[in-house]
């Protein structure tokens, strides 16, 4: 057994991160707009522990009206104390914020990290304790222990413990009504983990092959390690706890199907799923239990989606001050990204990054003196913004269907771009043109001479390739003629209207470079659930997406290998086989997949060192077989520009992007104060 | 009756001896914003003709080194006298603003000649060829004249709006040749008829009119199948559009044919032994000639304003077809508003032909019953 000294591998994790800071991506660097990547840091020294501890006036108000226990009741022993990033801050204000809709469910998401079991540093690397103060891994991988913390309790008053992940276990977790389809974080190799209570504050994961990957599936944004937000993950109860006091009473098994059954039918739902769903909802239901830093208090569904500090919440400052500093988020509905950018440009929100875009970074710093703002870029670790993802498996048209996978024809279509343009129009000249791995910040990236890999602009290369496809005739206008009917050979792009506003230009551009390799395209606009579903039915031919998330290869590789069939963009009948152990659907034809999946699939088993060189291995397969083909990335163009009030203090000068670190929970918000 | 009047001045035997088609015309001669306006038209639809040939750039290549350069003039003089020319333009991007500057190199003077080599298109659809009115010669890679700027595609807006006539007007002549073929038969077969088939196309026309109409056409443009080609999109917006467009028509038709069918000289039509074609096209068409002209000529700028409207929400055309309303579409966001306003002068030729056509219908209404 080896037990985790978090405060040796936080100081390891920030020295790695300025020492990558100085090198990567560029030009991006010699702006004064993006600085130091920076956190708070945890104190893990008992010594430094406060004795005495205070609260924010408006929990001080009832306590002393007697409807709250003072605070020292309130926290727990095991206490997360938080050295602020700069100084101890001051209680009070409202963080205003933009939102989009019910649809926007992870805007909020994100800032209710706090209830995640295990979380990441600030490069995205590294575990730090959250939820859980820390974690053990047997020595063979099996057994993956977690201590949570002692004393510690839900919103509403309740204690917290073993109990809750047993209970989430055995009675959410296995109910076929409500999870479908197992997770398959709660597996290792093929076959399914349990879950055990050791002690009140000690919960065991057990599996029956070694699992040394677990550990930071818990910490990252997964089914398993999403905290309670993850509760409404596709409508599913995907978690790792769950309120066991709460939502008993909504379960068949301690109640009555009839009884409950009538419940939702008086609620306006037609069965106790319906009903178990709304209720296990954070985003809907306020009277859900809770353990981030601050509660939901108006629903997603209104003009404000407002959250208020948790009275019980488990972290302190290093001088005894209750977190969070802040007492309300307040998200107000804009009817589009557009709006949002207006606000945010007028000075009408305190700190947002969600839907800001960096095309418009000229005007927003125009307006910086105005409306009283900072203006931060983050650039990401994600090597594409922008990726063209050719769909493997397509089988709507035979002949186009053929060229996307072969190989030859994609590294021909990658080097038909002009990234350089495409960087300097949509980019503002910010971002890194490349191929789809991550940034050399991130240790399972193979290299850097594999983000120039069949990623440069090579017109009379990719010419030869195409020609030697067999694609050699072409019409009077020089666009190649398909191989089986003489017509004209024209591929279709499919853009979703989403995350990128500029997401169709870009798509139009690429349709001009190819014009250069006598390749007729079409670019095809639609709206993202759509998208996404006919993504899922492998009825794009080439679909324009982003790699976000896969700068962790192993916690979030969807947008890098179909190997998610749940929530693919790149030939969903190989995710199916690879996800049902060859059960299902189309074995994949290229022996590069089947060898990627392997190494995918052999990488749980393996430690740490062994696992960062498969995942080395598996991007160079990526890239050498252009699976993805990668665009621009490593920019601040998602969630990568901030706006941040100057009022507002504790802000990271650089905070990672990236999925895993929720951003902004990266930043650490609970620790954010308004300056009076 | 002022002196300058035709039908005053000219003598009694001129104003008899007269064809109607004279009357008509002497009688629109009269109305100047009328005759300006066609002249107006006239042109728009010639360029509209002979787009590629005026177009300057190819209005869809793009190049990054020329994003959001702002309109460029032409300097017709220098040191030696009448020398038509534009300086190439460096293009560096500010590290503060991160905003492409652009600064004219007075070193590389580009003369703008008539009749120059660029990019391969078919005149008139039959002619391939590669000549266009004005251009410069001896440019590189990415120069050229850009005389409205680019968009943030670097694509030339001037050539782009030249094309975008193309679309633009036919989809309204199209929309109103079916509307105007549909509203004058449902029209007239509803007035001429009556009884239960006027009944029921009356009130089919309720129910289309009582749909608001931006609702409808976005249901009805959601509803193309995604796998349409542009060509095809845009035809079926076409008739999206003329399909709410003819019950205009069809009303003003039924009403005159109502109360025509009861007039003397139809009556004395029919006694004389007229078949119902003559009738029809002889006797009662030419009476409300006026009427139908009129409703065409308003029906054209709403049709040429539903195309802008629905492209500019993005219900319509899809790039990389090009119309005013796509052009528009560009300028939605507060980048362009307060960083390329140019992009906004896409309206300035929606505006004017829509102007345009009103006046004209004003014209031919008020020419069409010259005794009126």
């Amino acid at each position: 057994m080896r037990r985790r000294e978090f405060g040796a591998t936080l100081l390891a994790a920030s020295g790695l991160a300025s020492a990558a800071m100085a090198q990567s991506s560029g030009s991006v660097r010699d702006s004064a707009l993006v600085g130091e990547l920076e956190g708070p840091t945890l104190v893990s020294d008992p010594a430094r522990r406060p004795q005495r501890f205070a609260e924010a006036p408006m929990l001080a108000e009832q306590v002393r009206a007697g409807r709250l226990p003072p605070v020292e009741q309130r926290l727990p022993q095991d206490l997360m104390v938080v050295q602020p990033l700069r100084s101890v801050g001051r209680y009070g204000g409202t963080w205003r914020r933009g939102f989009i809709g019910p649809g926007d469910s992870e805007n909020g998401n994100r800032l209710m990290s706090a209830d995640k079991p295990l979380f990441f540093d600030k490069t995205g690397t590294q575990i730090v304790p959250c939820l859980c103060k820390g974690y053990e891994v047997s020595a063979d991988g099996k057994r993956t222990t977690v201590f949570l913390r002692k004393g510690m309790r839900w919103s509403d008053g309740t204690p917290h413990t073993a109990d809750d992940w047993v209970f989430w276990f055995e009675d959410l977790y296995k109910n076929p009504d409500l999870v479908p389809a197992p997770a398959p974080e709660m597996s290792a190799d093929g076959k399914p983990g349990r879950v055990e209570k050791v002690d009140e504050t000690t919960v065991v994961f057990i599996f029956e092959a070694a699992n040394y990957l677990f550990p930071y599936l818990l910490a990252g944004d997964t089914l398993v390690g999403g905290g309670q937000t993850r509760q409404q993950s596709d409508g599913r109860a995907y978690s790792v706890y769950a309120p066991m006091h709460y939502l008993k009473q909504f379960l068949p098994k301690y109640s009555s199907a009839e009884a409950l059954n009538a419940q939702a039918r008086a609620a306006g739902f037609t069965t106790w799923v319906q009903l178990f769903r709304n209720k296990s909802d954070w985003r809907l239901n306020r009277d859900l239990p809770t353990l981030a830093a601050w509660r939901m208090v108006q629903p997603i569904t209104g003009q404000q989606w407002v959250l208020e500090r948790n009275p019980y919440f488990y972290a302190v400052d290093t001088e005894g001050n209750q977190l969070p500093y802040i007492d309300r988020i307040q998200m107000t509905l804009a009817e589009n990204p557009e709006v949002v950018n207006l606000r945010a440009i007028a000075g009408d929100y305190d700190y947002q990054e969600r839907f800001i875009d960096l095309g418009k970074l000229p005007i927003l710093l125009e307006n910086r003196q105005r409306s009283r703002y900072r203006v931060h870029l983050d650039p990401g670790f994600n090597g594409g913004d922008t990726v063209l993802f050719p769909s493997l498996t397509y089988t709507e048209d035979k002949e186009i269907g053929a060229l996307l996978a072969d190989a030859r024809f994609r590294r021909a279509l990658s080097l038909g771009i002009d990234r350089e343009q495409l960087n300097e129009v949509f980019w503002l000249g910010l971002g890194t043109p490349g191929s789809v791995i991550p940034d050399r910040i991130i240790p399972e990236s193979p290299g850097e001479e594999w983000r120039t890999k069949w990623s440069t602009h090579e017109p009379a290369q990719a010419n030869r390739l195409l020609d030697s496809v067999g694609l050699t005739r072409k019409d009077r206008e020089g666009f190649r003629l398909r191989r089986d009917n003489g017509q004209r050979l024209r591929i279709e792009i499919a853009v979703a209207q989403t995350l990128s506003p500029t997401w169709p230009q870009q798509a139009e551009m690429i349709v001009q470079h190819w014009r250069q390799i006598g390749i007729a395209a079409d670019v095809k606009v639609m709206e993202r659930s759509l998208a996404l579903t006919r993504a899922l039915n492998d009825q794009h031919q080439i679909f324009m997406w982003t790699n976000n998330g896969t700068e962790s290869l192993y916690l979030y590789p969807r947008y890098a290998l179909p190997v998610d069939p749940t929530a693919g963009v790149m030939g969903n009948a190989h995710a199916l086989w690879f996800a049902s152990n060859g059960q299902r659907g189309t074995a994949p034809t290229e022996p590069e997949m089947k060898r990627a999946f392997d190494l995918m699939r052999a990488a749980a088993g393996q430690q740490e060192a062994e696992r960062i060189k498969t995942a080395q291995e598996v991007w160079k397969i990526i890239v050498e077989q252009q699976w993805g083909i990668g665009i621009v990335g490593l920019s601040p163009a998602f969630m990568g520009v901030r706006v941040v009030s100057e009022r507002l203090e504790n802000v990271p000068a650089r905070t990672g992007v990236s999925q895993h670190i929720r951003t902004p929970w990266g930043a650490r918000p609970e620790q954010w104060y308004f300056k009076s | 009756m002022t002196a300058a009047d035709p039908l005053a001045s000219a003598g009694q035997d001129r104003w008899a001896e007269a064809t109607q088609l004279r009357l008509t015309w002497w009688r629109f001669r009269r109305h100047r914003l009328a005759v300006i306006s066609l002249v107006i038209i006239a042109l728009f639809y010639l360029i509209a003709a002979f787009a590629d040939f005026l177009s300057i750039n190819d209005p869809h290549a793009t190049d990054a080194r020329r994003s959001f350069i702002p309109p460029q003039a032409i300097h017709f003089f220098d040191e030696n006298g009448f020398n038509p020319h534009v300086y190439g333009l460096r293009g560096v991007r500010d590290r503060q603003t991160f905003q492409l500057v652009y600064t004219p190199d007075p070193n590389r003077k580009l003369p703008v000649q008539l009749f120059t080599r660029g990019y391969t298109y078919n005149l008139l659809g039959l002619i391939e060829t590669d000549i266009h009115l004005i251009g410069v010669t001896g440019a590189q890679r990415g120069e050229g004249i850009f005389l409205l700027g680019t968009d943030q595609l670097g694509r030339d807006l001037f050539s782009r709006m030249i094309v975008a006539t193309r679309v633009s007007l036919f989809i309204g002549l199209a929309g109103v040749t079916l509307s105007l073929v549909l509203g004058v038969l449902l029209g007239g077969i509803s007035g001429l008829y009556g009884g239960w088939v006027d009944t029921v196309i009356q009130r089919v026309i309720e129910v289309l009119r009582s749909i608001p109409t931006i609702p409808l056409w976005m249901g009805l443009a959601a509803a193309l199948p995604n796998s349409w080609s542009t060509l095809q999109v845009y035809f079926a917006i076409t008739i999206i559009i003329s399909l709410i467009g003819w019950t205009d028509l069809a009303r003003v038709v039924r009403g005159r044919f109502l109360a025509l069918r009861e007039e003397d000289f139809v009556v004395a039509a029919e006694l004389a032994g007229a078949s119902q074609g003559r009738i029809i096209f002889r006797h009662m068409l030419p009476s409300f000639m006026s009427h139908v002209i009129a409703a065409v000529s308003l029906a054209l700028p709403a049709m040429i304003v539903s195309e802008t409207a629905l492209s500019f929400l993005g219900l319509g055309l899809r790039p990389p077809a090009v119309s005013w309303g796509i052009l528009l579409q560009d300028a939605q966001n507060i980048q362009v508003l307060s960083g390329a306003p140019w992009l906004l002068s896409a309206a300035v030729p929606v505006i004017l032909v829509i102007l345009a056509f009103n006046f004209l219908g004003d014209g031919l209404r008020d020419a069409a019953d010259p005794y009126g």
